[in-house]
């Protein structure tokens, strides 16, 4: 049952210095419980991917397409209707809970007051369930904790927090937005442990540059690149037998598989390479690659892939 | 919004540019000596665009020249303070032990009210814009110390420091071509918000009446004018209070508005945020 | 720990100002005294030998240095801050007689103008770059380079001379007796708009840039946007979550400011003849009135100090950060 399908969606900002096209036309589409990992190196647009499902991003924006969630085109609802679906039926955890946590609001108060709000229970009842979100992302001691103010946790706890925020009012998805970042590797493999646990029950958009925390979370894995998706495969696929040469480069810069770097750097959203926008730097580009912009084509049975020398 | 700020900071321009021309050219400017003496009370004319005062003097010379005195202390009190404030500052967070000493200084001096301790002291000196001008001293530098301190503190981290001790750069040439160029723009705002809490301080004093008589700014013009007894009969507040007020206002509101324009300009994220000094 | 140190801090700064009370009269140049003596010096008030006596003993300077300082001091602590030359009374009698005047019009006037700046500092914030926010911050700047007592003479100008509907001065209508307590309000309310109206005009400007930069800075952060991703509305982030943190350096400020109203009322307390302390302390200054001038001096000073500390105290407690250093 498919949960979320994207279609042509785009996200432009307009700036002094020209348009930046963060999100240029993707495709995309989640099911029920389904994990899907969207990858793609600091600025390729993946975050602003997903602030565009949650209409998060300023008016100043524009936005093109259709995310149709549960049968809704979520572009066409009113600010009001949105809102009604954030946090309840999609939640978003946000990047750096240090920073993305009230430094003045309790723990507790900050779960509870989207459950207050999207679950209409009073404020007693809604602390009773936030305490047992803090409970679920396995914090100790949860209703002492739930009092204190978010600088009294730690980097790995904070996170758990935000986890517990996010899964709140039991949505349907969850789009994570670099969840391990900055965490040690031991608390990095119990976040993924909570986060497997996580969705068993509901959907996942993960957001991440990690390629191990993918592999272990995902079922499928979507390759972002300069704004565009460049290759799209079950989890297997994507690390057995990769098809894109970005994708082969992203893998072959990991430790294990020798470190090696992929040449060139990311281009500027605003001023795109004509034709493939990773020929630049690719290995194997050809006169084609400069001149034609290839389009995300099914190789095989969902493996899609945007090259012509796949 | 950029906009706005580009059109505050050049209207704001244009009125200080015009205020200092008026003093520089004051004798050309003004169409009589201040101190001499035509009839008093005289509404304006042909001969006095602004009236005569209680004493007959010129109420519209009184003014061009008062922007002589009213510029001049805020120029040079803010001038000096910026010296003395920025090389202190400098100092006191480039070298942590005389730097401690110095903060706790300015902390002390900082919370003795000022308006209160300066109204005091003036009233027990004789009033002269001397005078006056050492009164500011006193106080002019410290926020400034405090302020360009913190941004050394926050500079010395950086790698380029480092770098630079490395290939022997001394500490001074460190203060002087690393250092202190970041830290101008600040100098530039703070000089500023002296300036305009000059303006008003010194307009203050003289309105309690502490100014400098014989060489009258505006505030001393306007303090006079409030003295006068029938100054609210027959309108005469309109050709002598009305003028020198408003040319406090203007030039305040030039300085405040250049300093907003360059305050965002050079750091939307600035710690010295545009707030106005209390009196 | 905190509270000690700032407690051992403060004191210090007291000890400091008393001791420039002290020094300042015989430190000045010439004998503070033959000032007011000297036949040449333009006084209105006329020095007696009688009054000459007096200065010289609450001054004690034919006693020695150290024991005219000890003297000084233990008259503080009984309360003894000398006697008034203008008003023959002891100066802090005349002080304190003063003193409900001007909390009544600071007091007012500080609860006004903080709610006000608060008010439109989150408005501007809120509404950044559209007109709203221009048109009062355009506004709020032209307003506050108007010294306080020109919006004060304006004021009297506009509201008085031309269209007479308030009072010119004082608190109270002179020799007024009033048939019950309801007249006797209204009647200081009366003379209170004005003195309370320009006291707020000339101090709005602070608060409201204060709010306005600090929920600026509020608005970008984070947790705002985590708060709209849980899909709570715009009005409910403002109040929980923005304001609550933009708040904090408001209090700081506020109770400084709340020491600093003091000296702004001596302006508008001046323009309108309200008989409170910033008055008398131009009253003092016009008649050269030593004790009375560093009696208030003290007294205002010591109420900033105090406004300082308990601002200190209150920051304290209300962010949660400060504590668990």
């Amino acid at each position: 049952m498919t949960l979320l399908r994207i279609s042509d969606l785009r996200t432009y900002f307009p700036t002094p210095d020209g348009i930046v096209r963060a999100v240029d036309t993707i495709d995309l589409s989640i099911r029920e419980r389904e994990t899907l990992g969207l990858i793609g190196e600091t600025g390729c647009g993946k975050t602003v991917l997903g602030l565009t499902l949650m209409r998060l991003l300023q008016s100043s924006t524009k936005t093109e397409g259709t995310i149709i969630y549960k049968g809704t085109n979520l572009l066409k609802i009113s600010e009001a209707e949105m809102r009604m679906i954030r946090g309840e039926e999609i939640a978003m955890i946000l990047q750096n809970p240090t920073t993305s946590l009230n430094p003045v609001m309790r723990v507790g108060e900050q779960i509870a007051e989207a459950i207050q709000l999207h679950q209409g229970l009073s404020k007693r009842d809604s602390k009773e369930k936030a305490i047992e979100m803090l409970d679920a992302v396995r914090i100790p001691s949860p209703s002492q904790r739930a009092n204190e103010y978010p600088h009294e946790f730690s980097g790995g706890m904070k996170q758990r927090v935000m986890i517990a925020m996010g899964l709140a009012c039991n949505p349907s998805l969850i789009i994570a937005d670099e969840p391990t970042k900055g965490l040690d590797v031991t608390i990095k493999s119990q976040i993924v442990k909570l986060l497997k646990e996580v969705t068993k029950e509901r959907a996942m958009l993960i957001i991440t540059h990690d390629l191990g925390v993918a592999r272990a979370l995902c079922d499928r894995i979507a390759l972002m690149y300069a704004g565009e998706l460049v290759e799209y495969a079950t989890t297997r696929k994507i690390f057995e037998a990769p098809l894109h040469p970005y994708t082969r480069g992203f893998l072959g810069s990991l430790p294990r598989n020798g470190l090696v770097p992929i040449p060139g750097m990311s281009p500027s959203l605003i001023n795109l390479p004509l034709g493939c926008r990773f020929h630049p730097r690719c290995a194997n580009a050809k006169a084609i690659c400069r001149k034609k912009h290839p389009g995300m084509v099914e190789i095989e049975d969902g493996h899609f892939v945007r090259c012509f020398h796949a | 919004m950029i906009e706005v700020r580009k059109i505050l900071g050049s209207i704001g321009l244009g009125i200080l540019t015009i205020f200092v021309i008026v003093a520089i050219f004051a004798p050309h400017i003004a169409p009589y000596n201040p101190h001499q003496i035509y009839r008093p009370m005289e509404h304006p004319s042909s001969s006095h665009l602004l009236g005569t005062n209680d004493l007959g003097n010129d109420i519209l010379s009184e003014i061009v020249y008062g922007t002589r005195v009213s510029l001049f202390i805020a120029f040079i009190v803010s001038a000096i303070s910026m010296l003395v404030g920025t090389s202190l500052g400098l100092i006191a967070g480039y070298f942590d032990k005389v730097g401690f000493l110095i903060m706790r200084v300015v902390d002390v001096v900082l919370t003795i009210p000022r308006l209160p301790l300066i109204i005091v002291i003036a009233s027990f000196m004789r009033p002269s814009t001397w005078n006056l001008i050492a009164l500011f001293l006193i106080f002019g530098w410290l926020m400034t110390a405090r302020i360009i301190r913190s941004e050394v503190l926050t500079l010395r981290r950086r790698y380029y420091i480092d770098a630079t001790k490395m290939i022997g750069g001394s500490d001074f040439y460190i203060l002087w071509r690393h250092i202190l160029p970041n830290v101008v723009p600040l100098v530039v705002v703070q000089f500023i918000m002296e300036a305009i809490h000059v303006i008003l301080a010194e307009s203050g004093l003289c309105f309690l009446g502490l100014g400098d008589p014989v060489a009258r700014s505006w505030g001393m013009v306007f303090h006079y004018a409030f003295e006068c007894p029938t100054i609210y009969v027959s309108d005469v507040w309109m050709w002598w209070m009305l003028p020198p007020g408003l040319c406090i206002v203007f030039t305040v509101l030039g300085l405040t508005f250049v300093g907003y324009a360059l305050e965002e300009t050079f750091n939307p994220k600035l710690k010295s945020s545009f707030r106005r000094m209390e009196l | 720990m905190h509270q000690i140190s700032k407690l051992a801090y403060y004191f210090v700064i007291v000890l400091i100002i008393l001791s420039i009370n002290f020094f300042l009269p015989r430190v000045m140049p010439g004998d503070a005294l033959s000032y007011l003596t000297d036949p040449g010096a333009d006084m209105p008030v006329r020095m007696t030998e009688e009054k000459g006596e007096i200065l010289l003993a609450y001054y004690g300077l034919d006693k020695p240095l150290s024991e005219q300082y000890i003297n000084y001091m233990v008259g503080i602590i009984r309360g003894d801050l000398g006697l008034s030359i203008y008003y023959n009374d002891p100066v802090l009698e005349v002080i304190l007689s003063r003193m409900k005047w001007t909390l009544l019009l600071v007091g007012t006037s500080t609860a006004i103008y903080i709610t006000l700046g608060i008010l439109l500092g989150a408005t501007s914030a809120w509404a950044r770059g559209r007109k709203k926010d221009m048109a009062l911050l355009i506004s709020i700047l032209s307003i506050s380079s108007f010294p306080s007592f020109f919006i004060g003479i304006l004021m009297v100008i506009f509201f008085v001379v031309k269209l007479g509907i308030f009072p010119l001065s004082g608190a109270q209508t002179a020799f007024a007796t009033y048939s019950n307590p309801l007249e006797e309000i209204f009647d200081i309310l009366h003379h209170l708009v004005l003195p309370a109206a320009t006291l707020i005009i000339s101090h709005i400007g602070g608060t409201y840039f204060l709010m306005r930069n600090s929920m600026l800075g509020v608005l970008g952060e984070d947790y705002i946007m985590t708060a709209r991703a849980k899909g709570l509305s715009e009005r409910y982030i403002l109040h929980k979550h923005a304001i609550k943190n933009a708040l904090l350096p408001i209090v700081t400020m506020t109770a400084m400011t709340a020491g600093f109203m003091v000296t702004g009322t001596i302006f508008v307390e001046m323009v309108y003849a309200y008989p409170g302390i910033g008055n008398l302390l131009y009253n003092a200054v016009s008649y050269n009135d030593y004790p009375l001038l560093q009696g208030i001096f003290l007294f205002i000073t010591i109420t900033i100090v105090g406004a300082n500390f308990i601002a200190d105290m209150i920051y304290i407690r209300l962010d949660p950060r400060v504590n668990h250093e």
